[in-house]
């Protein structure tokens, strides 16, 4: 198993080579210019071009790749072109928002939607599991920012019971963390306690549908030790598969739900820069992105020993 | 490997907590002591050189943090701020300036006249009524600590006037070893000498910007008005929330979350007027002046018909419903210096047919354009689909143009890339471009200097580069006139003479009213271009 992590973990670089490459390629082949977006809508073309000048920004392209992947290889990710800011920085002072919203919205999603999941498939035909695919359908069709505004104006304005925005630090208190993040895990929550929730009920009629559940039905197990322990352990692979996914889909997801909720996190942070073509803060998350991308697909792969015995990595 | 489930999971949850505990603290508890607003601008201050840029949230930041020579009252009329006393000599090529006492900076050190120096040299570099200026300065002396000079090879009647402008760049004081760096880069230190001080500790780009009080900040003895007079702070702390979105910032404003937000779109106007406690009121008088920039390098509108084609078939009227929508907010304006103004004056505006049913505008337009030679090659309009304004506009402009005869070929791209392509002089087939749409404010646009919009100097002018040597010389005229009735007598053949060649097409004027806590706040200040918070206090 450790072989196999050390390996992984090597082809990682690779991987983060590839996406440096085209990330790079990519921004500076399309259309905007960092240095009159800086030098504002006022400023000459003189103006703008010594700020590009300044800024090394009308240096050839491929110097301007090889002086930024060397860096990147020391761990050095530039700093903003806007703010001076070192990306790493301004990347730390975000990852909390988002790792908490990323976090909670994932321990709401999975809760719920592993327990409906479960009842949908037991009681399988009934009111109960029509009701949770109906829910699981609605949650995947409405959009997050839909949901956020509605859950805005009745909770937060209406009711006055959480606030409208905002992001509050764990070290603030747990409360007053929690209550910020509520309504963004609910709302971002949705499509995937509908995405986890079908994934669960589809894989569990598999799983209660075999002989052995049938045998411990038979010898007198309990329902509830016999659909945690004998089912669901057994249908745990494909849930903790999509569960996986679900995580790598928060990077975008989170985007829309840090706007609405006005969290200061990482996805919002990369949004911002395109706009203004901040290429050091682009290229410097989306190279961190890809490490964490491929980083959770590892560990839900190792996850799979867990959960199945007879998966084995050599 | 030996860990189990349960490590894995505790290892994990470990792990998540370390990283959200030891987070730095974006934002803290919304406990909020009794002497703090919250603001939410318009947009986000990702450039803390207001030098550097002409970005209008640089302009905010500089006006919290640094002081000004001089700056501009209620009226528009320039008043003495960080000077105590100016001489002007009696040829009025020499004015000696003396700051006033008390003025420190935010680090303790007094500011003394060298500072002022290095600071004016800077600006003057990156603002085009600077360049004006200096164009005609020939040195600026240090007479003692407090004490400086400006001496001009000529008569300049709008130097305390630059000195003192709200348009962006505004000529803010720095320190001398700050002002010493390239004005093409932008400075690494920020110590102001303003009436609060930039919390750089708690500034996080994108999502909050704090200032603290200045307490050692000796304010002038007269009343605040506009950003000149006494800057009196009532307030411990003002935070900057930035939000991206508005419907977000209206939510939070009716929450009570914040205290100010300033350009709430117009259709939540309604809901943020009836919400108890928020106040809808418009601050900025002057507002925003739309201009359609043609490009004079290239055909067709390097052809004066075809230009003039152009300025008919562009209706202000359809503009203006379509991208503000409630007349409320918006007028149709004859002039190229801001309606309402004192320059805004609407002589030879009757060249626009503004009264005439767009039928015959249309018609007169056509015959223009047939006069032209126009050859129906496709004309290349930038179109910016991120900005509300913007692509609305264009649009509509698009269809206006259409409806003469023109070809119409829409460049839509993000405002970014607009901002790129506006530069390219090649013609439009080769990565140009003919016409593309952007807006100034109703202060800088109201001046023939500040707004570099305004100049017709060639290919070194604003992009579209008009060439028009009689619009230069009367520029200049204007910025020697020694009176406003001369100004205005300028600016009235200036504004028929731009009509009538087309230095651009303007698409109508609006305003943007701002909602804040009226239940809260008080002594808010009115003036274009910035939003000083000194003055004003919270009750409630």
């Amino acid at each position: 198993m450790t072989g196999y992590i050390i390996r992984r973990m090597l082809g990682v670089i690779p991987v983060m080579m590839v996406v440096g490459i085209f990330v790079f390629s990519l921004l500076h082949l399309a259309p905007g210019d960092p240095a009159a977006i800086i030098a504002g809508d006022n400023a000459t073309a003189e103006s703008i071009a010594k700020i590009r000048s300044n800024l090394g920004l009308d240096r050839p392209l491929l110097e301007q790749f090889a002086s930024w992947g060397l860096a990147t290889l020391r761990g050095d990710l530039g700093v903003s072109i806007f703010t001076q800011i070192p990306v790493l920085t301004l990347v730390g002072q975000r990852v909390g928002a988002t790792i908490s919203l990323a976090a909670t919205t994932m321990l709401v999603a999975v809760t719920i939607a592993v327990t409906l999941g479960v009842l949908a498939a037991w009681k399988a035909g009934s009111l109960l599991d029509r009701a949770v695919m109906g829910l699981a359908v609605t949650g995947f069709s409405v959009p997050v920012f839909v949901v956020g505004y509605i859950l805005v104006y009745f909770v937060a304005l209406q009711w006055r019971w959480l606030p409208v925005q905002g992001y509050v630090a764990l070290s603030e208190g747990l409360w007053p963390w929690l209550r910020q993040l509520i309504l963004p895990s609910i709302a971002l929550g949705l499509a995937y306690v509908a995405l986890i929730a079908r994934i669960t009920r589809a894989s569990m009629l598999d799983v209660l549908a075999e002989d052995y559940i049938r045998t411990a039905s038979a010898k007198g197990v309990a329902t509830v030790p016999m659909l945690l322990r004998h089912a669901l352990k057994n249908a745990a692979v494909p849930i903790v598969t999509v569960i996986g996914i679900g995580v790598a889909l928060l990077i975008s997801g989170v985007v829309i739900t840090e706007t609405v909720f006005n969290i200061p996190g990482v996805g919002r942070l990369v949004v911002d820069a395109i706009s203004r073509r901040d290429y050091p803060v682009i290229q410097g998350v989306m190279i961190i992105f890809a490490g964490v991308y491929v980083l959770i697909n590892l560990l839900v792969d190792i996850s799979y020993s867990f959960f199945d015995p007879r998966i084995r990595y050599s | 490997m030996t860990s189990s489930r349960r490590t894995v999971l505790t290892a994990g949850m470990a792990a998540a907590a370390l990283v959200t505990v030891g987070a730095p603290h974006v934002a803290r508890a919304q406990a909020r002591p009794a002497r703090q607003a919250r603001m939410v601008p318009h947009g986000d201050l990702n450039v803390l050189d207001p030098i550097w840029t002409t970005q209008n949230m640089a302009a905010y930041h500089g006006a919290m943090m640094y002081d000004t020579l001089f700056g501009i009252d209620a009226n528009f009329n320039p008043q003495p701020q960080m000077v105590g006393k100016t001489d002007i000599s009696a040829d009025r090529r020499t004015y000696t300036f003396e700051l006033r006492p008390g003025l420190k900076w935010h680090d303790g050190t007094p500011v003394t006249a060298r500072d002022c120096v290095a600071s004016l040299r800077r600006w003057q570099a990156k603002d085009g009524a600077g360049t004006h200026l200096f164009a005609r300065v020939a040195d600026t002396p240090v007479v003692d600590e407090k004490t400086f000079r400006i001496v001009l090879k000529e008569p300049y009647g709008l130097l305390i006037d630059a000195l003192a402008k709200t348009s962006t760049p505004v000529c803010f004081m720095m320190k001398a070893e700050i002002a010493a760096t390239d004005p093409n880069t932008q400075i690494t230190r920020h110590i102001g000498s303003g009436p609060f001080k930039f919390v750089e500790a708690e500034y996080r780009q994108g999502s909050r910007v704090v200032y603290e009080r200045n307490p050692d900040y000796v304010p002038r003895s007269e009343p605040a008005s506009g950003i000149a007079g006494g800057k009196r702070v009532l307030l411990d702390r003002v935070i900057w929330d930035i939000m991206p979105d508005a419907q977000t910032a209206a939510s939070a404003l009716q929450a009570g979350e914040v205290d100010f937000f300033e350009v709430p779109p117009i259709e939540l106007l309604p809901a943020l007027s009836s919400a108890p406690g928020v106040k809808v009121e418009v601050f900025n008088k002057f507002g925003n002046v739309g201009y359609c920039r043609l490009n004079h390098l290239h055909p067709p509108f390097n052809n004066l018909s075809a230009r003039r084609a152009a300025q008919l078939a562009i209706n202000q009227e359809d503009i203006q419903r379509a991208a503000v929508g409630n007349p409320a907010y918006y007028q149709v304006c004859g002039s190229n210096f801001t309606c309402g103004s004192p320059m805004g004056m609407e002589d030879g505006a009757e060249v626009l047919m503004l009264k005439s049913p767009m039928a015959e505008r249309q018609a007169k337009a056509r015959e223009l354009l047939k006069q032209s030679g126009y050859d129906g090659k496709p004309l290349v309009l930038l179109h910016a689909t991120n900005i509300h304004v913007m692509n609305q506009t264009m649009l509509v402009i698009a269809q206006n143009l259409r409806q003469v005869g023109f070809n119409v070929q829409l460049a839509s791209t993000d405002w970014g890339a607009v901002v790129t392509r506006r530069s390219n002089q090649n013609p439009p087939d080769q990565g140009g471009w003919n016409v593309f749409f952007t807006w100034g404010g109703g202060n800088a646009t109201s001046n023939p200097i500040a707004l570099s919009a305004h100049a017709a100097n060639g290919k070194t002018a604003w992009f579209g580069w008009p060439d028009n040597p009689q619009t230069e010389q009367m520029r200049t005229e204007w910025s020697a006139a020694p009176t406003l009735e001369a100004r205005v007598a300028v600016i009235r053949r200036l504004n028929r003479h731009m009509f009538d060649y087309v230095h651009d097409v303007k698409t109508g004027q609006w305003v943007g009213p701002v909602a804040y806590r009226g239940d809260r706040l008080r002594g808010l200040i009115q003036v274009p271009e910035v939003i000083p918070w000194w003055n004003v206090e919270r009750y409630a």
